[in-house]
């Protein structure tokens, strides 16, 4: 048997390194309900703009339970009231290419928390920040920005449209307004 | 010995030899080897799994406990029960089966040697993907049983459910590869007057859990394949909104699962038997009533999946037909108690350490037997569902009908499989040590759960008053610990230093006590003709032989079904790395398409390669020019 065991550390190092990202469920970590903070959001992004210093990323960039909680919580708080399940109708689409306001995290963040202009929303205070993230990561998931080991699968409901693992990856490329 | 054996045996060990080195070592299709490495990886899981147990005895301990959070205590209890009931207790059992049965029934190896040998790496890259993914923070967390919609893509985000649905995969396709197996093997090459009355209860059991193997793992391989495409590749099985239906996978799995426990039990009722008849050196009181109780069993144990399903609000004509069946399973087990009963109080039972196991069981399985029927009533399984009085049901049957039996086994195969006897103070050291700490363990459970503590919950608080309770069951639990580790203890010295064995140190009664401990690797020198139920009790002086197999190739007599009498001769393979390399293309498959569905297209061109080598036939396969040897005889020994 330890002969069988030692061919398989290497392949065991390639799912440590991805493994630990995907599969962590860090629900100690998560701070109660806190709303957003009033101070200036911490990027100088605007359509187009530069980012000035690293932009935050989004902690469930790779992780499939944030990735997971941020597709209950697109229905929970109803984003899927404008948007549907990406497809859009009242708000853009969200599983295509095109990425109004760019598709880095730190933008979706903005999006989410200070709202745009033409009928998104500003949540800040509504949605608490770690919610937040799990949103940006379920929206990058939707068009296949991120692992496919951590996208979701097909969901419990019914079918509407072909799950997010089975999508293919689209490049995404900034619009701005059209 | 005489010339002529000398030279017989010299052939034989020529023919039938072990290869050595790397590339031999995972080439050996010899059933005793392939059965000793199923028995030492399956207590190796068995261990890791037992310090799972350990882990969560010590979270449950005390109230309000941090010693392990949420996710890892789900991971831990779901990973303990997969690899005990996967990983362990039906590779154990099939272990001892590979090894014993072709002793047992006379003949030189398994049948489909190299089949037994792709089953064993198959369960051990199972074993070792199950465990990476654990150590990965990748183990299911699921349970071992895995519900829907739980399971599902919705609520077990990531790759955890897929690792333990292709678990049951690799699992399933080497219990599968092992039962049929062992029924060719029981059935077409017994020794020539082993009818079908006369073979030993434990090749009964061995037949009837090969037979409930082949019928009950379809269902769990079905169950958990659905699964996997479910999360995989989007199909809609246990989607009720789309058609599919989240009982269909408690019904697929159950109607494995209980079936499963039985398979685990059956065998082990064959090695009680086995203990019982050798230490009270009496044939077992009522062998027909034996048989019938075991067919029986596996029969009934059918019929009764649903009563894991009695919450789930099924119609009252199946509840009412479920409990019936639930408690009329209870029979064909009591009969076999009470048969067992007769049997030691007819004898004079020589209280040696395999015999102790035995009793042992039948206190703990009687226990266990009893909360069982309580069980099947579905007013009062309504209110312990899920509670611990189940976990305490589940504990008793599966390690007092199983465990102790097989640990009972152990002591007293291990002079037949090592020529060495294990030390018998330290077995009773072993057996009082675990038989105390098992019922300090989880006796206490039944109040646990009628006191309403669910099961896994990873901790509770101080107020609802089960502290106490679990804290003696956690102190249980060092026991159960400490009589592991002198059973290991035990092993291994008495492998190294034990006093050496003879062919029957006890006076048993079937053949494989009658070669050598351990056996040559042809196992008989001459396949004898069987005489009697109790093979060697039975052997006249001048017992009759089997003549006429070669002994330059690896040929092997087949026999009949009912009454074992010669038919034809068959040709076994040689050693052969094919199965190995078999079991890794397939491995990989599995293990790939947990990730991709294109693991299946990418995985057909070597899995053919694989397949193409090993069923080429050999130069050696043909026999041409001379003559096969006439029609064989029974010449006198």
């Amino acid at each position: 048997m330890s002969r069988c065991g030692l061919r398989i550390v290497p392949c065991a190092l390639c799912l440590v390194l991805a493994a630990c990202g995907r599969e962590a469920r860090p629900f100690d970590n998560i701070p109660s309900a806190t709303a957003n903070a009033t101070t200036p959001a911490l990027v100088q992004l605007y359509a187009g703009g530069v980012p000035t210093g690293p932009p935050p990323v989004s902690p469930f960039q790779q992780n499939a339970w944030g990735i997971s909680e941020g597709k209950r919580l697109f229905d929970a708080y109803n984003c899927s009231g404008c948007h549907a399940h990406g497809g859009g109708g009242i708000g853009p689409a969200l599983m295509d290419d095109a990425w109004i306001y760019g598709n880095h995290p730190a933008n979706i963040f903005e999006t989410i928390v200070e709202g745009r202009p033409n009928g998104m929303p500003s949540f800040r205070g509504k949605i608490p920040d770690t919610q937040v993230w799990q949103l940006v990561a379920f929206v990058q998931s939707m068009n296949g920005q991120a692992p496919i080991a951590a996208l979701p699968g097909r969901s419990d409901h019914l079918s509407g449209g072909t799950p997010e693992n089975l999508r293919p990856a689209v490049k995404p490329v900034q619009t701005g307004h059209q | 010995m005489t010339t002529d054996e000398t030279q017989l045996r010299q052939e034989l060990e020529r023919t039938w030899a072990v290869p050595r080195g790397i590339i031999g070592w995972f080439s050996i299709v010899d059933h005793r080897t392939i059965g000793r490495r199923y028995l030492v990886t399956a207590f190796v899981f068995f261990g890791i799994a037992g310090l799972l147990a350990a882990a969560m005895r010590v979270q449950l301990a005390w109230p309000d406990s941090r010693f392990m959070g949420p996710d890892r205590y789900n991971q831990v209890f779901t990973v303990h029960g997969t690899a005990m009931m996967f990983l362990f207790a039906v590779p154990v059992m099939e272990g001892m089966g590979v090894y014993l049965v072709p002793l047992m029934i006379g003949t030189r190896n398994i049948a489909f040697p190299r089949l037994n040998t792709f089953s064993y790496f198959v369960y051990l890259f199972g074993g070792i993907t199950l465990f990476a993914a654990l150590a990965t923070n990748t183990g299911p967390d699921v349970g071992w049983f895995s519900y829907v919609p739980l399971a599902g893509p919705d609520y077990s985000p990531g790759k955890r459910a897929d690792f333990w649905a292709q678990l049951i995969t690799f699992t399933e396709v080497a219990a599968l590869a092992v039962a049929v197996e062992l029924v060719a093997t029981i059935f077409k090459t017994r020794a020539p007057g082993m009818s079908l009355n006369r073979i030993p209860l434990f090749v009964w059991s061995m037949l009837v859990m090969s037979f409930m193997i082949i019928f009950a793992m379809p269902a769990v391989v079905t169950s958990s394949s659905f699964l996997l495409l479910d999360r995989l590749v989007g199909t809609h099985f246990y989607n009720p909104a789309e058609g599919g239906d989240t009982l269909l996978w408690q019904h697929l799995f159950w109607f494995f699962g209980h079936p499963e426990v039985y398979i685990i039990f059956v065998p082990a009722l064959g090695m009680v038997s086995a203990i019982i008849t050798a230490f009270t050196s009496r044939p077992i009181f009522g062998y027909t009533a034996m048989v019938l109780a075991l067919v029986a069993t596996g029969f009934i144990g059918f019929g009764l999946w649903v009563h894991h399903m009695f919450a789930t609000g099924l119609p009252q004509l199946g509840l009412t037909y479920f409990t019936a069946a639930s408690m009329i399973i209870s029979i064909p087990s009591g009969v076999q108690i009470f048969c067992w009963i007769a049997s030691l109080w007819r004898g004079r039972p020589r209280f040696e350490t395999p015999l102790l196991f035995a009793l042992g069981f039948i206190a703990i399985f009687v226990l266990g037997g009893l909360s069982g029927v309580t069980l099947a009533s579905v007013p009062f399984d309504l209110q312990v569902h899920d509670t611990y009085y189940v976990v305490a049901h589940f504990h008793y049957v599966l390690l007092g009908g199983a465990v102790f039996p097989l640990i009972g086994g152990i002591y007293f195969w291990f002079p037949k499989i090592t020529g060495r006897m294990m030390d018998d103070r330290i077995g009773r050291w072993s057996f009082w040590t675990l038989f105390i700490g098992f019922n300090v363990t989880f006796f206490p459970m039944h109040f646990l759960g009628l006191m309403g503590m669910p099961r896994r919950v990873y901790t509770y608080p101080a107020t609802m008053g089960w502290g106490m309770l679990n804290l003696i069951s956690s102190i249980g639990a060092i026991a159960l610990v400490a009589g592991g580790v002198l059973l290991v203890y035990n092993v291994v010295r008495s492998a190294a230093w034990g006093v050496e064995a003879g062919d029957n140190p006890w006076g048993a009664d079937s053949l494989e006590w009658g070669t050598s401990s351990p056996p040559p690797v042809y196992n008989f020198l001459h396949i004898p003709v069987v005489e009697g139920r109790h093979a060697l009790w039975a052997r006249s002086e001048d017992a009759p032989i089997v003549t006429g197999i070669r002994s330059d190739t690896r040929e092997v007599l087949i026999t009949d079904v009912m009454d074992a009498e010669p038919s034809n001769k068959a040709d076994y393979p040689n050693p052969t790395i094919w199965p190995f390399v078999t079991a890794v293309v397939t491995s990989a498959f599995f293990v790939g398409s947990i990730f991709t569905p294109w693991a299946l297209p990418v995985s057909l061109p070597p899995l053919t390669v694989a397949l193409v080598g090993w069923f080429w036939p050999k130069r050696s396969d043909l026999h041409t020019g001379e003559e096969r040897p006439p029609a064989l005889s029974e010449a006198r020994a």
